[in-house]
């Protein structure tokens, strides 16, 4: 019953296995077994079919020598004993052969072998571990396009160029530059009424909106412009550095008026 | 079969480490493993739940169509009759016609069903059984039973009275089961193909057949799990002992299940009990392991020694082989030496020959001079045989003129 032979007859060449794979071309028939000591499919390297097996099996860089024998081949948890290899090489071989002592020759020599092609595979996998290498990305020809088509939407919908020269434009007027560029009067004065007139616009709508009462206001930014004035010319006095020019004074917004710009010039005594 | 285990763990459904005894092993769990007969029985058992299907009768041929018949200018195929529509004309009947019936329309008196001899079916049944208690074929058939105790798996019978489907789960996991259970539900997938469209939507592997005797409650505690199947020893169906025709399911019995089985198939003396006239399957080998009988003492000791083929070597000539001709004739390597050295001047062998030459040479001349003398000379004897020819041929020209001449005259 418990018989090898009749076994491998259920399973084997004109069997059913699930761990069977076969190949067509080159005719080959493979074993997904984790213990099958070679991954073949054949009668000798079948651990269903053989009541008296041994592999190695390599688990988080560690091997073990795996046993199965009859006595246990009714209970599948307890079917497998496991020896824990040295890491040294010759005494991992000494152990194989010291546990599969009495055993064929055969199995301890495949034993050996797949000892020997798992230390070369975990080598093998410490030094690519430690190059790095290159991971292989897939190119997804779908959301790449997707994504192109998107980001051309969002620059046209940022206005980039709008956004530079309004940025660029603000700096100016602040004065960041200073000095350092010097513009064509014209030009640049008619870009700043440019400017003014947006914002002018701006105001004129909100006036709309708004009240008539602040006229008295007025004259008091008036006579703030005029305490200012005064203001500069003292300090001019006391003795202020070579400022052949004075920043523009910050503007208050008119409504409906032209704003006169004073622009002073402080004499060095 | 004298091979096997005599005796079977039961394990304590609620605290599966421990065991609650032991019971013999059935003699059905015995049987000869049998795949060809399983699937042959397999494959017919289950030609019988299948409902027919069939094209209308009358399809395609529901129309009054008609040949026209040659000289009309159109192929002869029937044609509908009338007017006043497209239909009118158009090619009807035949497969080939649009519209028309199918090439051999499927019938519903196609022989759906099977029937199979029932000491076959048995037989099949047992063959099952006995290929759920082999670990090596449960594995093969792809069942997880790496932490399973013992196979076959014999449980307590409290589990029987198991009904809340949570409790079945925890006590089947307890047993092992879980890989199992968990391969089940990581199967489901929807069906490929028309299937999925006519309520059979998903698919999934099968998990453990649990097998009971006294149903207290376990059908339903069990029913929900994706997976488990249940089945009562009375009735067990090869449809799912061997599912797909591979023997080989994951089987738990439960005690009095187990129990049963010895008592409804009894042995092979006995017959089985509650199958009437029916004997479990006898292997035709008791001993299937055919190396170790040809290597055993028993036999080894009685065979006679082994025959020693003769192998021929390469064949080798004679002729070109101065030892193999030494063997075959021997001395002729002595008489070669010797003719060859006597063809060289001034050897003893050379001389020996000249000196037979001389005499034969001798001998000859003597002879000659004796009797070969006057008209015995070897001239005289040629142009002898010569003259009695053309004394011949002068006859013969005589008699001819002799005769022109009469002629003439």
């Amino acid at each position: 019953m418990h018989n090898d032979e009749t076994i491998w007859a259920c399973l084997g060449e004109n069997g059913f296995c699930s761990f069977k794979v076969r190949w067509k071309e080159p005719k080959q028939d493979f074993c997904r077994n984790p213990y099958n000591v070679n991954g073949l499919c054949n009668k000798m390297s079948c651990p269903l079919a053989n009541s008296q097996y041994a592999t190695i099996i390599e688990e988080e860089g560690i091997n073990y020598l795996y046993m199965k024998t009859v006595e246990r081949a009714h209970s599948p948890k307890n079917l497998w004993e496991r020896v824990k290899l040295s890491r040294n090489f010759l005494q991992a071989l000494e152990q194989i052969s010291k546990h599969l002592e009495f055993w064929p020759d055969r199995v301890i020599n495949r034993c050996k072998q797949r000892l020997t092609k798992m230390r070369q595979m975990l080598i093998r996998m410490r030094k690519l571990s430690l190059k790095g290498g290159t991971k292989l990305v897939p190119i997804k020809k779908k959301t790449e396009k997707r994504e192109a088509t998107r980001e051309l939407k969002a620059e046209s919908a940022a206005k980039v160029d709008l956004a530079i020269e309004r940025e660029l434009l603000e700096r100016l007027k602040q004065g960041t530059y200073g000095d350092i560029y010097n513009f064509p009067k014209k030009n640049f004065d008619s870009v700043m009424e440019k400017e003014d007139e947006e914002q002018e616009l701006q105001d004129e709508d909100e006036s709309d909106m708004e009240f008539v009462e602040d006229l008295g206001e007025d004259d008091e930014e008036w006579e703030d412009i005029d305490n200012k004035v005064e203001e500069v010319e003292v300090e001019g006095d006391l003795g202020m550095n070579d400022l052949e020019e004075v920043s523009l004074p910050a503007r208050k917004k008119r409504r409906g008026k032209v704003e006169v710009e004073y622009e002073h010039e402080i004499d060095t005594r | 079969m004298a091979t096997a285990r005599p005796v079977v763990s039961i394990y304590n459904f609620e605290n599966p480490s421990e065991k609650t005894g032991t019971m013999p092993m059935p003699v059905v769990l015995q049987s000869p493993l049998r795949p060809d007969l399983v699937r042959e029985v397999h494959r017919d058992m289950a030609k019988n739940k299948r409902q027919a299907y069939a094209v209308k009768p009358k399809a395609g041929y529901d129309t009054a169509a008609e040949s026209w018949c040659t000289g009309r200018a159109v192929a002869r195929i029937p044609r509908a009759p009338g007017g006043g529509t497209h239909r009118a004309g158009q090619a009807a009947f035949g497969n080939q016609a649009r519209g028309g019936g199918m090439f051999n329309p499927t019938t519903i008196w196609r022989r759906w069903h099977r029937r199979v001899n029932v000491t076959k079916k048995r037989h099949a049944v047992a063959c099952a059984l006995a290929a759920s208690a082999l670990p090596p074929l449960v594995m093969a058939r792809g069942h997880k039973i790496n932490q399973v105790a013992e196979l076959p798996l014999v449980v307590s019978d409290g589990i029987q009275s198991l009904t809340k489907t949570k409790q079945a789960k925890e006590a089947l996991k307890k047993l092992g089961c879980g890989e199992e259970l968990q391969k089940v539900i990581d199967s489901k997938s929807i069906r490929a193909g028309q299937g999925k469209a006519r309520n059979r939507r998903y698919v999934k592997r099968l998990g453990p057949l649990v097998i009971y005797n006294e149903d207290n409650g376990i059908t339903r505690a069990m029913r929900n799990i994706p997976g488990v199947e249940c089945a009562h020893v009375d009735r067990l169906n090869l449809l799912r002992l061997a599912p797909g025709g591979s023997f080989g399911r994951f089987v738990i019995f439960t005690e009095g299940a187990f129990k049963k089985l010895s008592d409804i198939y009894g042995t092979l003396k006995s017959g089985a009990p509650k199958k009437k006239g029916y004997t479990l399957p006898r292997a035709a080998m008791a001993n299937a392991d055919l190396a170790r009988i040809i290597n055993s003492t028993e036999v080894q000791s009685v065979l006679r020694p082994k025959m020693e083929r003769y192998t021929h070597g390469i064949k080798r000539n004679a002729l070109k082989s101065k030892e193999l001709m030494e063997e075959l004739n021997p001395g002729s390597t002595e008489r070669r030496a010797v003719h060859l050295k006597s063809s060289q001047k001034g050897t003893p062998e050379y001389d020996e020959v000249q000196k037979k030459k001389k005499a034969r040479i001798e001998e000859s001349k003597k002879y000659n001079k004796e009797h070969k003398k006057g008209d015995e000379t070897f001239y005289k004897t040629l142009m002898k045989a010569f003259e009695a020819k053309a004394a011949a041929d002068a006859a013969k020209k005589a008699a001819e003129k002799a005769e022109d001449e009469e002629d003439e005259e």
